[in-house]
């Protein structure tokens, strides 16, 4: 069961020394922050690695945490500065989803939906899957916007940026997970949105 | 200049200016093709808002605060003990010691030293300078202090690294 805590009093009290209230606020992120993993690394093993190792960081740096912005927004941005340096080690080259043997993968998927597959898995199976395809710096921005429930001046924070970028970066994110999801689910997209 | 559909987006999101929200009220209200793409981005907005997350394992919490409990108790002693209390301690014995060299000095005797044949010290207090009388202040109830803030030391130290060890063992 999860404390009814604010964030920043289970941080107060792990910072007094009490390690299970720092459980608490673990189990209280913890899918937000593997489902931000997974936009980076594809895959539920590399995203649980990364997401623990996010938690930790965070555990570490702890006492270093401005309680002027939420806790989740400074998450965040250890989970995106974690996840950009798990990219770099695995040299995942970023742009891959232009390659050939993407497209031969979307071709094999989208002729898979067009087996009334579309009936039986959910709308947000698709968004996902269609977000999973984009760039992971899209992919980051529609997930912080829609699944974190975070500001566009909060995700500037934990990306970095200017709002205003955020904001077109958003917009054109939304566009090309549009075009993703008419590239895999061609007429059924009327459907799905 | 913005597209349509970036001036929907900013208006769907809240983050358009209020005579530009006004304006795309006008239109929506007015417009047919405005309308309809307006009711799409809509239905694709609620639709994202309405993704589910993924769920990690089972017992992520747990290895989570088992790698937090192992790094914890990985970590050498000295860099879990307070580096102040540390100082505090050194700076209590190099006090002690101090005092207890004035102490030599003043009891030893202050006429003519011989060291040696060759070597000979004398020292000799300018006239009309008298030395505090150190062996009043160094009596018994100052050893008695020295004591005292010895204990008190040991067992905030030991208190210090109870506590630390007890709390590890919560999780």
């Amino acid at each position: 069961m999860q404390s009814k805590l604010s964030d920043i009093e289970l941080i107060e009290q792990t910072l007094a020394g009490n390690q299970a209230a720092y459980a608490d606020l673990v189990r209280r992120h913890q899918r937000f922050v593997f489902t931000l993993a997974m936009r980076f690394s594809k895959n539920r093993e590399d995203a649980e690695e990364i997401a623990q190792d996010c938690f930790i960081k965070a555990y570490r740096s702890l006492a270093s945490f401005q309680k002027q912005s939420k806790f989740s927004t400074w998450l965040y941005s250890i989970v995106y500065t974690t996840a950009m340096t798990f990219l770099r080690k695995k040299r995942v080259d970023t742009d891959s989803i232009n390659d050939e043997n993407t497209y031969i993968q979307l071709e094999n998927h989208s002729s898979g939906l067009n087996n009334n597959m579309a009936e039986t898995k959910s709308r947000s199976y698709y968004l996902n899957e269609a977000i999973g395809q984009l760039l992971p710096d899209d992919a980051t921005i529609i997930t912080l916007f829609y699944m974190g429930e975070q500001s566009l001046d909060e995700i500037g924070q934990t990306l970095g940026m200017e709002a205003n970028t955020v904001k077109v970066k958003l917009f054109r994110a939304r566009q090309r997970l549009k075009e993703k999801l008419e590239k895999n689910l061609k007429s059924e997209v009327k459907e799905l949105i | 200049m913005n597209t349509i559909e970036e001036r929907l987006w900013n208006y769907i999101d809240g983050a358009c200016s209020d005579e530009e929200r006004k304006a795309i009220d006008r239109l929506i209200e007015q417009d047919e093709a405005y309308r309809s793409k307006f009711e799409e981005l809509l239905s694709f907005d609620k639709q994202l808002a309405k993704m589910e997350m993924d769920e990690p394992s089972m017992g992520f919490t747990y290895k989570v605060m088992e790698n937090i409990r192992a790094e914890h108790a990985q970590q050498p002693l000295r860099a879990r003990i307070n580096p102040r209390i540390i100082k505090g301690i050194a700076g209590f014995f190099i006090v002690t010691i101090l005092l207890l060299v004035v102490y030599m000095f003043w009891s030893a005797p202050m006429a003519p030293v011989n060291f040696s044949k060759h070597l000979t010290i004398s020292l000799k207090m300018p006239e009309g300078f008298k030395l505090p009388e150190i062996k009043n202040y160094l009596g018994k109830p100052l050893l008695q202090g020295f004591f005292f803030v010895d204990v008190v030391l040991g067992l905030f130290l030991a208190d210090t690294y109870l506590r630390k060890k007890r709390l590890s063992k919560q999780v």
